[in-house]
């Protein structure tokens, strides 16, 4: 007996799962690499999500704190002092004293008062209920110590004109640019990528798991022979990828969420740094959502075939009707990407091209590789072809998980690029002045006009012009209705403006506008419209509708409202404007003798006025730092891509290392053998590079042009970028020659003789 | 007097394992003369495999001399770039080697398989088909390897080989994975076509029946030659 229980702890309490992981007992790597890849995989989905919902969480906060709110202004257009403040509380309206100081040095600090906030209710708690501690918002007191101060007095958004007392008005008060929609858009198609990226690491984890189980085939074969049942091997396979599962998807989200911090941190910072206000929202999903979603990729992605065994028999296809159905796909969703009518359609349209090229790519590569070989002459280069063809049957999985990773590094290199040009050019457009000056309520713009014309003839290098916003009706005789329209007229035409894109035009439109012969429309206004240069729209201003020619569409990233360009000139007397403003670069003669020149001339004592450059300079840095993480993770998800295949190749070239070696033994040097390696590895990963290509563009093309302006209605430039092609290729040349180099490692061991040519012991064809 | 193709003389080889040293060959020596045949024989590890790997270069002894069709190698002296160049000279064009299994690359069809090691050996490969017909699997030549059995593609193998034209055949238990009768039909072959070309065999084997065959043995066992 005492002899029988020694025995215990070695005899197996459950023989089959113990017959099952005997495998990994002897192939330890293998288990580690499976829990690796599982890991790694939920670290860069859960990353890259978590980095998107930041973003979002912290794009969303900045805008709402640097959205327009409401002030109460003078009507004199003097400054506020406390009095101000205190005859407007005892008036019942409801205002919070926000006092912004620029010290010597350092950020601008905004002093508020905690208890002045609280008629704002809820809407108002940030900064108002917090304690202040610290910068930028801090107590009245300190902040009025710290430097020259300029009181604002803000109001909530119900407080109506009519409930100020005389000799008061209420304007709009905005701390910063609103990146509205170029933010939002950049965003989906993070979202988007954020998809694709899962669908790729599940590809990679299927590649992995498929290898090890390959290669445990002939042990479920033992195991049926000693009575076991195909399905208890199969309740187990699934009890063990659960198992596992649970151990690596836990420590995976954890370093997904501490490499989306680490890399988010410097996010915050930028935001930060942007609006003088800790606008970094910090977090993203929570744990539950990341865990379960990769829990059912990891059960799916490995187990699919078993779950869906029944359905897989009965939608088992030949050899031909798999590649007429998948050609089928990818011919389907092109046309549904051009013709796709909204958002979803658009994003089935990718999963359907995606689904055929998937299935495509290697039957493709083994064709041509099949069809060079007949070509062939030369038995070696026959002979590499036959190779090429098995390598890409026998690693389809990691090579289309590749193909995607490059297809989506490509993509969002032409996107992000694109993107900080048309960031680029959207600041520009909004920021084309170096200063820009609100005219005060009931100040006289044309006397400032007059002088300004004035002040520019002894200083060249000065450069203005002055914008009138407002808006009227654009009528269509045709459908008996109309329609409001933005105005946005500027006088005179100058060279801030001129330098301006546009997206389509008639002969020198700038000239043509100067010369009032015409408008100019947003691309909003002409998609929706399908108006185009050379049209004619009619305006209604001063209760006449006016025909007005088309001379050009101008890009504008984003705005939701039809916007016609005018010369001011052209707008009638009584036309009501909104804001009126000028944009104003200065030069030499410097801002201070313009502004005190525009004091004297319409009699206040301060100016609104807002520093553009600066605002250029910290929303560059946000943006920047959003567009460094997109690449960061993208690149991430092509180096796991590639590890994984780098993996497999090695895997499967170490099991066919005897028929390489045979070539040794056919009378072949090892150098000369491991150049032929060499070209066989080069030729699968440089090929799939090549099918990468188009795919890539066809996704920035569908990103850019389709799924923009399905959701948002405006559409950015399609760029392609050759010298990155090349960098990728380069890339997808130096996997192969990392495949090569180890094989030429291994051609120097001795190696076993296959038992068989069955599945995955090196004899595959 | 029939000429000398190979001779060995005083070869030695041995195996570290661990910190222990182990001997596999010691002082060997033999010959064989051009067109005869020479059976391997011995328990499992007594170096046979180790001996064809050095009679073609693929291992190098770590005394004694091989001289092959006149050719001289010494201890070392495979791993010598010349040397190791003139191994793998003989082995492309003058030894074909077969092994019990996997002689055949895996993507090429039996027939692409002949001519890849006939043009390879700088031979004509106009005449594989003709091999593979002689060696009765003429009707399979477009089938890969997988597709044929164990028997025919070791048929496949011997037709790579004697498209060669080699002066000598390495054979490591070439029959050794086939059931009794076709490793018999497989051995017939093997025989005849090496008495009709001529050329030189030097057969590893268990089997004793097939040993029998050979004109000459060599016991690894007890270093003894008959």
């Amino acid at each position: 007996m005492k002899r029988l229980m020694s025995l215990l702890p070695s005899l197996p309490a459950l023989p089959i799962p113990w017959a099952l992981l005997s495998h990994y007992r002897r192939h330890p790597l293998q288990l580690l690499a499976l829990a690796t890849m599982i890991v790694l995989a939920t670290m860069l989905w859960t990353g890259v999500n978590q980095l998107t919902s930041q973003a979002r969480a912290s794009l969303e906060q900045s805008e709402q704190t640097v959205a327009e709110r409401q002030q109460v202004v003078r009507d004199n257009g003097q400054a506020l002092m406390v009095e101000d403040f205190v005859s407007l509380r005892l008036a019942g309206v409801c205002v919070m004293p926000w006092l912004e100081v620029t010290p010597a040095s350092g950020n601008r600090i905004i002093g508020i008062d905690p208890l002045a906030a609280h008629c704002f209710g809820a809407g108002a708690s940030r900064g108002g209920d917090q304690p202040l501690d610290g910068k930028p918002f801090v107590d009245m007191s300190t902040a009025a110590s710290a430097g020259e101060a300029h009181l604002y007095l803000l109001t909530p958004d119900s407080t109506q004109d009519s409930d100020l007392p005389a000799a008061y008005h209420l304007k709009t008060f905005a701390t910063g640019p609103e990146t509205g929609e170029l933010g939002d858009s950049f965003l989906l198609n993070l979202e988007a990528l954020g998809v694709l990226v899962l669908l790729i690491t599940a590809l990679l984890l299927r590649s992995v798991y498929l290898l090890g189980l390959a290669q445990r085939r002939d042990s479920f074969a033992l195991l049926h022979r000693f009575g076991v049942s195909p399905g208890q091997v199969q309740r187990w396979l699934v009890l063990e990828i659960i198992a596992l599962a649970l151990i690596c998807v836990v420590p995976g989200v954890w370093l997904g969420r501490w490499l989306a911090a680490g890399l988010g941190g410097g996010f915050g910072q930028a935001l930060d740094g942007l609006f003088d206000i800790p606008l970094y929202a910090g977090h993203g999903q929570g744990w539950i959502t990341p865990v379960l979603v990769m829990l059912t990729v990891v059960v799916i992605a490995c187990l699919g075939d078993l779950l869906l065994l029944r359905f897989r028999e009965r939608l088992s296809l030949s050899v031909p009707n798999q590649g007429r159905l998948a050609t089928a796909l990818l011919l389907a969703g092109l046309v549904m990407a051009w013709l796709a009518p909204s958002l979803p359609w658009a994003f089935v349209a990718v999963a359907l091209v995606f689904a055929g090229a998937a299935w495509l790519t290697p039957a493709t590569v083994t064709h041509f590789a099949n069809w060079r070989a007949d070509q062939s002459k030369a038995p070696l280069a026959r002979w590499r072809y036959r190779e090429l063809a098995v390598l890409a049957r026998r690693l389809t999985l990691p090579l289309v998980a590749l193909q995607f990773a490059l297809a989506m590094v490509l993509a969002v290199q032409a996107l992000v690029t694109t993107f900080e040009d048309t960031f680029d050019r959207w600041l520009a457009q909004r920021l084309e002045a170096a200063y820009y000056i609100e005219v005060p309520v009931g100040a006289d713009s044309r006397k400032a006009a007059d002088w300004l014309t004035s002040k520019q003839v002894s200083n060249p290098g000065m450069n203005w012009h002055q914008v009138i916003r407002g808006s009227t009706r654009m009528t269509d005789k045709a459908a008996a209705s109309s329609q409001q329209v933005d105005v946005y007229a500027l006088a005179p035409i100058s060279t801030l403006i001129t330098g301006w894109g546009l997206l389509e035009a008639e002969d020198h439109p700038w000239e043509a506008l100067a010369g009032n012969k015409g408008v100019m429309i947003n691309e909003q206004l002409a998609r929706r419209q399908t108006l185009g240069a050379g049209d004619t729209l009619q305006l209604v201003l001063d209760e006449q509708t006016r025909d007005m020619r088309i001379l050009g569409v101008y890009p504008d990233y984003g705005r939701p409202v039809g916007e016609v360009l005018m010369n001011a000139e052209a707008l009638p007397e009584n036309f009501i404007a909104r804001s009126e403003s000028f944009s104003i670069t200065p030069g030499e003669l410097g801002i201070t003798p313009v502004t005190d020149g525009l004091k004297r001339i319409w009699s206040v004592e301060t100016l609104s006025m807002r520093d553009n450059s600066t605002i250029r300079e910290l929303a560059t840095g946000v943006f920047d730092q959003t567009f460094a993480l997109t690449r960061a993770m993208t690149l991430l998800t092509l180096i796991l891509a590639a590890s994984a295949l780098l993996m497999m190749g090695w895997v499967f070239f170490t099991t066919r290392a005897w028929y390489f070696r045979l070539l040794v033994v056919w009378g072949m040097s090892q150098q000369e053998v491991a150049g032929q390696l060499l070209r066989l590895a080069l030729a699968l990963t440089g090929g799939i590079a090549l099918l990468a290509l188009p795919l890539g563009v066809w996704l920035t093309w569908v990103l850019v042009h389709r799924i923009n302006p399905l959701a948002f209605g405006w559409s950015l430039p399609m760029a392609v970028y050759p010298t990155f092609w090349l960098e990728l290729g380069a890339l997808s040349l130096a996997i192969g020659l990392s495949i090569a180099v180890l094989m030429r490692r291994q051609l120097g061991k001795p190696s076993v003789a296959p038992v068989s040519a069955s599945a995955l012991t090196g004899g595959e064809r | 007097m029939t000429e000398s193709l190979l001779a060995v003389r005083g070869l030695s080889k041995h195996f570290v394992s661990g910190n222990e040293t182990v001997p596999v060959i010691e002082k060997l020596t033999f010959t064989l003369d051009q067109g005869l045949s020479l059976a391997l024989v011995g328990r499992s590890g007594s170096g046979k495999s180790t001996l064809l790997n050095l009679l073609c270069g693929l291992e190098s002894p770590d005394a004694g001399t091989i001289v092959m069709q006149g050719q001289v190698f010494d201890a070392g002296s495979a791993a010598t770039r010349e040397k190791a160049a003139a191994w793998a000279s003989l082995r492309r064009q003058q030894i074909g080697v077969v092994f019990q299994e996997a002689n055949l690359m895996p993507a090429l069809t039996l027939l692409e398989n002949v001519r890849f090691r006939a043009q390879l050996a700088g031979r004509d490969p106009a005449n594989s088909e003709d091999w593979l017909t002689r060696l009765d699997i003429g009707d399979l030549a477009r089938r890969y390897p997988d597709q044929v059995s164990g028997g025919q593609r070791q048929r496949a193998a011997l037709a790579m080989v004697f498209a060669m034209e080699p002066a000598l055949i390495l054979a490591d238990e070439p029959t050794g994975s086939l059931d009794r009768q076709t490793a018999a039909e497989v051995a017939q072959v093997l025989f005849d076509l090496q008495a009709r070309y001529c050329c030189g065999l030097i057969l590893a084997t268990h089997d004793a029946e097939l040993a029998a065959g050979c004109q000459q043995l060599l016991d690894l066992g007890h270093l003894s030659a008959v």
